[in-house]
């Protein structure tokens, strides 16, 4: 089954409501292309899951998309706070569920290999664990038979998972080159179905020559579309890295409100193609400037 | 203050690096998280002075790390260089954290308790906050698993110091005493160097207690910048040791030729 479509076709995909997942950490390799369609899109109240994010939470919050983020951390790290996030929280606008990075994982993972839980030292000690004592989504408790302190991470459904990688072939067998694929992996395994931006199509015959370099196989990815430079202004490694000067503008910005939904409409929504908007952030010249110039 | 330091011939960000790197020995395995300029420059100075065996891995990926100079950001690509391994799983780092393979973490929080606890999470209510911070990311992981915790800080103030943290994103001591030992956790904080001093943990409270002041920073001075009492021990508190020429050639020359390290203050 051909598994390629338009960015646009991808994110029709996703209804208002859904839980989405985001890849990436921090300020690599997060799947921009969708998410900036998504806000294009208008879709509304999602609920995000972002394990250590950045710029794709503070786009889609920015675009009034988000119900309720569920995070480890959000930020821009030693270029700021990411600023839509920090506003929507504060104002309650948007709801923030934290966990840390491997309650995360772990969370996920129950969903993944369909456990009633997966425990962990991680959090023992820490407020995390009343925070989530209602809902309890995550349990300190103590094990029965050896009297160990644990943590019992409950399963963390997600619909869909946007993640972005380096190629794939037309029946979706995706490449992550080299393997380096964060954590990207466990929201994947934990989805119920998921969309891969790539930088370029292979042949399914080169994926077959090279099986050992497939990092998802195409049973379980949904669907496969054609971003390059996808994941801007974050990096992928190790194509290009992140664009300093792009998270800066984008903060100064920030830092007047009312100007700043003018800017976003301007220079993030209005744009029509991923390619549009490339150009405008510079195009060729400030590609070259990224390629491996990661710093 | 300052005219004390000078005599050192040293800047108070190279005098944090060069006591954080004489903390780390041959059997430390560190990794680094966000923002974390001082540990960095303190893991590659002590490599390449008394702890040529130090591991270290850049970002928490690249294993054995030995970058030309530090870039911006502390989770960047630019700083893998010379790596043997890019450990490129969630599978293989939390196998090496949670069964403490890893044995040396540094963390700097928003706040920071006197027990080593910090928060990165909100300043005021979770549910209404004043300010909302990043997040604690890998904190409260790292603080359960790491036997060797770390903390620095750059501003020590009474902002920063606490008497109460707002949310504790991560544990240091815990509620002190024998805490981490009844959840089962190992270790705990070992050190935390700032700007005005370094502070030990009292070995049954397990409350920070001054280890030694910077030199020209009184005892007061440090508590009047804490916002909880600090310990101190019996006795003249000693000044913290002096950098030796060449810790400070390396760090200038071959560490951080750049400077990353003052985007800290």
């Amino acid at each position: 089954m051909d598994k390629r479509m338009g960015i646009e076709q991808a994110v029709e995909s996703i209804p208002d409501g859904a839980t989405v997942a985001l890849g990436g950490l921090s300020m690599n390799s997060a799947p921009m292309a969708y998410v900036r369609e998504i806000v294009r899109q208008e879709k509304r109240d999602l609920t995000v899951v972002a394990i250590v994010a950045g710029m794709s939470v503070d786009w889609l919050i920015a675009g009034g998309c988000v119900k309720k983020v569920v995070s480890g951390l959000v930020s821009f790290e030693g270029l700021g706070l990411a600023p839509s996030f920090r506003m929507a929280v504060q104002s309650g606008a948007v709801e923030i569920e934290e966990y840390s990075e491997d309650l995360l994982i772990c969370r996920l993972r129950a969903e993944a290999w369909n456990l009633p839980f997966v425990p962990t030292k991680a959090g023992l000690g820490t407020d995390l664990i009343p925070l989530h004592e209602q809902t309890g989504t995550i349990r300190a408790e103590v094990d029965r038979s050896t009297g160990e302190h644990y943590v019992a991470c409950t399963r963390l459904p997600v619909d869909v998972a946007l993640v972005h990688a380096h190629a794939a072939d037309e029946i979706g067998n995706v490449r992550v080159d080299p393997k380096l694929i964060w954590m990207d992996n466990e929201i994947v395994n934990a989805s119920q179905r998921t969309l891969v931006s790539v930088e370029r199509f292979i042949d399914h015959g080169d994926v077959v020559a090279e099986p050992h370099r497939t990092s998802y196989p195409q049973f379980m990815v949904s669907g496969v579309s054609l971003a390059k430079l996808g994941a801007y202004p974050s990096s992928c490694f190790p194509e290009y890295g992140h664009h300093t000067a792009f998270f800066q503008e984008y903060s100064t910005a920030a830092s007047d409100p009312e100007s700043f939904s003018a800017f976003f409409a301007d220079r993030i929504v209005k744009p029509e193609t991923w390619e549009d908007f490339i150009r405008s952030c510079g195009g060729d010249e400030m590609a070259t400037s990224i390629r491996r110039s990661a710093a | 203050m300052t005219l004390e330091l000078e005599e050192y011939g040293c800047t108070i960000d190279e005098l944090m690096v060069v006591t954080f790197s004489r903390a780390m020995d041959n059997d430390t395995k560190a990794f680094n998280g966000a923002v974390s300029f001082i540990p960095v420059c303190g893991y590659l100075l002590a490599r390449r002075t008394h702890a040529p065996g130090l591991v270290w891995a850049a970002s928490s990926i690249a294993i054995d790390a030995d970058p030309p100079s530090i870039p911006e950001s502390t989770l960047s690509d630019a700083l893998w260089g010379g790596a043997s391994m890019l450990a490129t799983s969630a599978h293989d780092f939390w196998s090496y954290a949670s069964g403490a393979r890893y044995n040396t973490f540094a963390f700097r929080g928003a706040q920071i308790d006197a027990w080593g606890n910090v928060n990165n999470t909100v300043i005021g209510p979770y549910d209404a906050p004043k300010v909302r911070l990043p997040g604690g990311g890998g904190m409260a992981d790292l603080g359960s698993m790491i036997p060797k915790i770390y903390l620095w800080n750059t501003v020590h103030n009474p902002r920063v110091f606490v008497e109460k943290l707002d949310f504790r994103s991560g544990i240091g001591w815990g509620d002190g005493g024998d805490h981490r030992e009844r959840l089962g956790l190992p270790g705990g904080p070992q050190l935390c160097i700032t700007n005005l001093c370094v502070f030990d943990f009292h070995p049954e409270s397990h409350r920070m207690r001054v280890a030694s002041l910077h030199p020209g920073v009184t005892v007061e001075e440090v508590q009047e910048a804490t916002g909880f009492e600090v310990l101190v021990p019996d006795g003249e508190i000693p000044t913290t040791d002096r950098p030796t020429e060449e810790e400070l050639r390396i760090l200038r020359e071959e560490v951080d030729p750049t400077g990353a390290r003052l985007r800290e203050f």
